[in-house]
């Protein structure tokens, strides 16, 4: 069976992570995946704590199994999350949007496992001076917030660097991806956009539907001007937030005009205004499935890979 | 003898690309410079890197690298952090 010393550490059966995504990390999700054997992970994005203790409080009537909570740094609730997560002995932290070191000693004091989502050399380095368990590196092909470094050049970096084990996201969805990545040095993946193509995600149909439809070019990056760059599905919305970077619209406006799309569109459904937030690899998603067929498929996908890898050896 | 400056000076020349005559002690990271945070953590590791030998390591916490707006302050900060380490 395919097990990495990342399953003994985070004490998981898979080592596969759900991305904690904002608005549809919710228990639904974290616990279908953490019952199937993954680590499933709460989204906050920019939630109040109420919500947060609320999803923590469902995740744990679904599951005995360990799950986590995605922190968003640009939050503006983080430090009372923070709180929240330790009081809740919450097992495993992840950290997006930013550096997480100032934060990193008080989760580590309460026994809470933190692995910070990276996309630099500059940052890895700078957590290593910290205590953290594992580490999350993301490459620009993902969806979201992305940096500058795609996956394939990513990983290796990381792991030549990293003295903690790492875990590839960015571009992932299939058995493929997984036996890629351990090949690279990962020790597991994390993946978004595929767990959003699931049965128990809450995410609006239509949006779904976007994903099953995306071909290979069908995901464009906005934002670049403001700093924090985010990859989405092509719609009205990207084209009309890329027409106006061109033209130099002040960054207050942009911002204003991008307030409450993300919503509008992955929940409320509005596929053409809203900002629907995907991965490059959604042009390989082909169906809505349970969360447990997901990540059966992968696994044995990628134990067959690996199988198949050492007949090249010719020693079979 | 080579200043704290001219150290500082030379790894930004080497970090942004840039000709030595465009950066003077005033130049502004993010105004002149257009460096983003991450580009700026990348610029300070280089720093720690220029200034650190096997007896001693120079290491810039992140609450000082988020305060960085200007050569100047960097420079300040190590030649700060140089004396403390004199004495």
């Amino acid at each position: 069976m395919l097990t990495t010393p990342l399953c003994k550490l985070l004490n998981i059966k898979y080592p596969i992570l759900q991305g904690g995504m904002a608005y549809l990390g919710t228990y639904e999700l974290v616990s279908a995946v953490s019952n199937a054997g993954g680590l499933g992970i709460i989204g906050c994005g920019g939630s109040p704590p109420e919500w947060v203790e609320e999803q923590i409080y469902l995740t744990r009537n679904e599951t005995d199994k360990p799950f986590g909570v995605n922190l968003m740094l640009m939050s503006p609730f983080l430090e009372q999350i923070i709180e929240l997560v330790i009081k809740c002995r919450v097992p495993v932290v992840t950290t997006g949007g930013g550096n997480p070191g100032r934060y990193i000693p008080s989760l580590q004091e309460a026994g809470i496992k933190v692995i910070p989502v990276v996309s630099t050399l500059a940052l890895l380095k700078r957590l290593e001076r910290l205590k953290i368990d594992a580490v999350i590196a993301e490459g620009r092909e993902s969806g979201g917030h992305v940096g500058d470094t795609a996956t394939l050049p990513l990983i290796p970096q990381i792991v030549d660097t990293a003295s903690v084990p790492v875990i590839a996201a960015g571009g992932i969805a299939d058995g493929r991806g997984l036996a890629a990545a351990l090949s690279l040095g990962a020790q597991g993946i994390q993946m978004g956009t595929r767990f959003i193509c699931t049965t128990e995600c809450i995410a609006h149909p239509d949006f779904k539907m976007q994903i099953l439809r995306a071909h290979d070019r069908d995901t464009t990056v906005t934002g670049k001007s403001l700093g924090h760059p985010m990859r989405c599905l092509k719609n009205r919305l990207t084209r009309q937030f890329q027409a106006m970077e061109k033209e130099g619209v002040p960054p207050k406006a942009l911002e204003e005009f991008g307030v409450g799309r993300l919503y509008d569109g992955i929940i409320g459904g509005d596929i053409e205004n809203g900002s629907l937030m995907a991965g490059e690899i959604a042009g390989l998603i082909k169906e809505i499935k349970p969360v447990t067929a997901v990540i059966q498929e992968i696994i044995s996908q990628a134990e067959e890979i690996i199988e198949y890898l050492h007949t090249m050896l010719g020693k079979s | 003898m080579v200043t704290v400056y001219e150290k500082v000076k030379k790894v930004v020349e080497e970090q942004v690309g840039m000709d030595g005559e465009e950066i003077s002690a005033t130049t502004s990271f993010a105004e002149d410079l257009n460096l983003d945070s991450l580009d700026l953590m990348e610029l300070m590791m280089a720093i720690e890197e220029k200034f650190s030998d096997p007896s001693s390591k120079l290491e810039v916490p992140d609450e000082v690298v988020e305060k960085m707006q200007t050569i100047q302050d960097v420079v300040d900060y190590v030649e700060e952090t140089l004396k403390v380490r004199e004495k």
